[in-house]
């Protein structure tokens, strides 16, 4: 019913769509698949009138559509959740629902009319729902429901969803899927964005395949293995196989050993209440959770950047209680922040600047009270020849770089100060496969070389394949822990949520 | 090195528009052969009379204007410099006017009160200047980093509080010269003639000490800001305090660092003015070289050597405006002139930052890999 046709998009000298044509159907589930930056997102912004097509022409049933904003793209059912979802938490369900087209009575907004109409979509489409709940105290699973509902509720035939599993825990992700094979026996159709291949494989019937910014391959899932999707995606041979996990066993010294730790999160509410953990050298501990159980402030304990409210310990063989950021770097704490741009780097300082922070006092970046021009420079050169950092250009400014290479830098960085514990958050979020293959290599070299590495990452797959143990977080406390090999995706998801059996004595 | 060029082009092309401006004020006003006259003098006011001195050979008719060009712009100099280091470190300073009056107070009573040989009391009170204009600058990083007070408003309320205690009240009453005495003077007693700045070219200009020592400074936080580790740390903290705290830079030391410095620079700008031309704290102290500081700042890309460049500049065209009157033209067409150029600089960035926008709205683009904000017409949820 929708059909894409030699869709063109440049953005000054890249061209990030080019000639792209795709036919959607009704009452199919579609999955777009690629790398970061192969075109994808572009491709549905345009269908979304997010973007205008520099070339090439979208036909609507059959009817050639120009779509210049999203109100265009709403009034032809088109409907778009993005990744970060756009709702005001602080409203209700229905309110979110209805913004925008609130149904009134003498200027003023019915909101009994508002929850009855939200009701009704809701149970149309199968959501349990309760249209007076505010946003904010919904889990994030929820909240995506609102956003599908929202788009349900103004008519949207066509549902695009960008990225919808990358917050989810397994079993909510499961309940998207089941949701969207629902949609489209209803006769709507859900475009699925994203690059995990297997939830592809499994909720879609079709994937079209993108790779810098064309459209080359469309496969039907039923006979298509992940290895081969990566294959496509990817273009070559060089697909980083997930490398066969061998047991480590904990054994090295004990470099952390926290206990009852409480602490605020940055809205000043409890984050942490009362997790007990243990790190040792020579082990990567991935903490698993839903965003937003601790383990943010967990991260920002250990580096120093958040004060305790409660508990202690030792960190490195002093106390953990008073840790300061300079003072976990004098003890060997390394950092690999959530939030780049914010916390890791100075985007406006060139890539030899940043690779000095943080040891812009300690050789070779510094000689006494002077910065070491040729030391430091000398010093980056190496760390991007060894990191891969394209462009190798220690001088450019660090906001010249794409995500992936800025990453790469920080990694480098980090690293290269031979840490004794590397608290990485989220070290591959928006990287390409590529840069995540890397990222990952580089962290299982740094717990060989007997460093411990606490990994915290939303991503479940990724903590699944990196860590040798597994804590797992829910509302500030360790609801579960595991060892390798005796992961169970479905009870860490299970933990995940709080349910699951109660806490065994670790 | 285009770099580097192509930074200072905008400054540059900013300047030149603001006198093509006011070249036009003037001619529609009066006449284009006046503008052009008023261009002339203006030039001849500030960098001396060429022609006169080639041709009657009296060296006072270069060193006296170039002399007051000088003295003016040395003080530009520290007060733009006050406003860039505060920036380095992410903070507007708009007090340097508040920190200058300060600054020039205690110059003009450790000038006054103490008696000690030239060697020293020259030092003691350019230090007692700077230390004042410190702490006047601190009272608003303190609030900041205790209450989070906005440096611009404390900044600016700042200035009036200095204005009341200074030239209200000090000035006027118990450090008036002569108080409890029935004389009726206006300003503080004359400083000591120990503590007078050496002039450098005896009596054929006013030219000062202090103009070697503004310039020696620019390159001294020039040399801090890029080649020490604080002066690194410090601008870590301007462009990316979290990055910077994160890294195990002190960022309130930093902070207190760099405003503390911005003050003791601006108190050093009034100490300038007091031991080098006024020779005591007049009745008002006048001239808003404090604010001024903000235009020089800005226009000199927040750069020492900018800023240097920046007060030269309109140091000349100060001192050449006096000479504008002489043809009966108002002698604040050159704050005119300053005032045009930031605009056109502030422009500029407006317009910089409005492209920038539009680049990182393009998402799949390798160099904007970050997911791309939602743009306007999003229906907002």
């Amino acid at each position: 019913m929708i059909s894409l046709r030699h869709i063109h998009k440049r953005f000054g000298a890249v061209t990030a769509l080019d000639d792209v044509s795709l036919d959607i159907g009704t009452g199919e589930v579609i999955a777009l698949v690629g790398e970061n930056g192969a075109g994808k997102s572009t491709l549905m912004n345009v269908l979304y009138g997010l973007y205008q097509a520099d070339a090439g022409e979208i036909r609507v049933g059959g009817q050639p559509v120009r779509l210049r904003s999203p109100r265009d793209a709403i009034a032809r059912g088109i409907g778009m959740v993005h990744q970060h979802f756009m709702l005001v938490p602080t409203l209700t369900v229905a309110e979110n629902v209805v913004l925008g087209r609130e149904p009134s009575r003498w200027g003023r907004m019915d909101m009994d009319r508002a929850c009855e109409e939200v009701a009704a979509t809701c149970e149309r489409f199968g959501f349990k729902l309760d249209p007076r709940a505010r946003v904010d105290t919904l889990s994030v699973g929820s909240q995506q429901k609102v956003e599908i509902v929202k788009a349900l509720h103004r008519g949207a035939q066509v549902l695009i969803l960008d990225e919808p599993t990358a917050v989810l825990t397994p079993q909510e992700a499961d309940d998207l899927f089941r949701v969207a094979r629902e949609l489209a026996a209803g006769g709507r159709t859900v475009v699925f964005i994203s690059h995990k291949l297997r939830e592809v494989l499994s909720v879609a019937e079709r994937v079209a395949v993108m790779r810098r910014g064309r459209l080359v391959a469309e496969v039907r899932a039923a006979n298509t293995r992940p290895e081969e999707l990566a294959a496509l995606m990817v273009g070559e041979s060089r697909v980083p196989q997930a490398e066969a996990q061998a047991y480590h066993p904990p054994q090295g010294e004990k470099l952390l050993e926290a206990r009852e730790l409480q602490a605020r999160g940055a809205d000043g509410r409890p984050a942490l209440r009362g997790a007990s953990l243990e790190v040792h050298a020579g082990e990567i501990v991935g903490i698993a959770g839903v965003d937003g159980n601790g383990q943010r402030e967990l991260a920002e304990v250990l580096t120093g950047l958040r004060e305790l409210d409660g508990g202690g310990g030792t960190l490195l063989g002093k106390p953990l209680t008073g840790l300061t950021p300079a003072e976990a770097r004098e003890r060997g704490v390394g950092h690999v922040p959530e939030d780049r741009l914010w916390r890791a780097v100075v985007k406006a300082m060139s890539v030899e600047e940043n690779v000095a922070l943080g040891r812009q006092g300690k050789a070779p970046f510094a000689k006494g009270p002077q910065v070491d021009f040729a030391g430091r420079r000398e010093r980056t050169r190496l760390l991007l020849q060894t990191y891969d950092v394209r462009p190798p250009d220690p001088e450019v400014p660090l906001q010249a770089l794409s995500g992936g290479n800025q990453q790469k830098v920080v990694v480098a960085r980090e690293l290269d100060a031979a840490p004794k514990l590397l608290v990485v958050v989220q070290p591959t979020r928006g990287l390409d496969i590529g840069a995540v293959a890397q990222v990952q290599a580089r962290l299982r070299e740094a717990r060989d070389r007997g460093a411990g590495v606490v990994l915290v990452s939303l991503d479940l797959e990724e903590v699944l394949a990196l860590a040798d143990r597994i804590y797992v977080f829910f509302e500030g406390r360790i609801t579960g822990s595991f060892t390798r090999p005796e992961f169970d995706e479905r009870e860490i998801g299970r933990r995940m949520l709080g349910t699951g059996q109660e806490v065994a004595h670790e | 090195m285009s770099d580097r060029l192509r930074a200072v082009l905008p400054s540059v092309f900013s300047v030149f528009l603001a006198l093509a401006v006011c070249w036009c004020l003037i001619a529609l006003t009066h006449d284009a052969t006046k503008a052009t006259e008023a261009y002339l003098h203006l030039l001849r006011g500030g960098l001396g009379d060429w022609a006169k001195y080639l041709e009657e050979g009296t060296s006072t008719l270069l060193t006296r204007p170039l002399g007051e060009a000088a003295i003016k712009a040395s003080l530009l100099l520290l007060t733009g410099l006050s406003v860039t280091v505060a920036f380095k470190v992410g903070l507007f300073n708009i007090g340097a006017q508040g920190q200058m009056l300060v600054g020039a107070l205690t110059a003009a009573v450790v000038g006054a009160q103490l008696k000690l040989p030239a060697l020293l009391h020259v030092p003691a009170a350019l230090l007692g200047a700077c230390v004042a204009g410190a702490l006047w600058a601190l009272i608003a990083a303190g609030l900041k980093l205790t209450r989070g007070v906005h440096e611009v408003i404390s900044t600016i309320m700042l200035n009036w509080v200095a204005v009341s205690l200074v030239d209200n009240w000090l000035v006027v009453g118990p450090l008036r010269a002569g108080a409890g005495t029935v004389l009726s003077t206006t300003g503080t007693a004359q400083i000591a003639a120990s503590a007078h700045l050496p002039r450098l070219l005896g009596d054929s200009s006013r030219l000062h000490l202090g103009f070697p020592l503004a310039l020696a400074v620019a390159l001294a936080i020039w040399v801090w800001l890029a080649r020490l580790r604080t002066g690194f740390e410090t601008r870590a903290v301007g462009l990316g305090a979290e990055a910077a705290r994160a890294a195990g830079i002190p960022v309130g030391r930093r902070m207190l660092g760099a405003m503390g410095l911005a003050g003791a620079l601006a108190g050093l700008a009034g100490a300038l003015l007091v031991l080098g031309t006024e020779l005591r704290y007049p009745g008002s102290l006048g001239a808003p070289y404090g604010f001024d500081g903000i235009a020089i700042s800005l226009i000199g890309g927040n750069h020492p050597l900018g800023v240097a460049l920046s007060a030269l500049f309109f140091g000349v065209l100060r001192a050449g405006g006096t000479n504008m009157q002489l043809l009966n033209l108002s002698k604040s067409y050159p704050e005119l002139i300053q005032g045009f150029a930031l605009l056109f600089v502030a422009g500029r960035l407006v317009w910089l930052a409005f492209m920038r926008r539009r680049q990182t709205a393009a998402p799949t683009a390798p160099v904007a890999p970050k997911q791309p904000e939602p743009s306007p017409e999003v229906p907002r949820a």
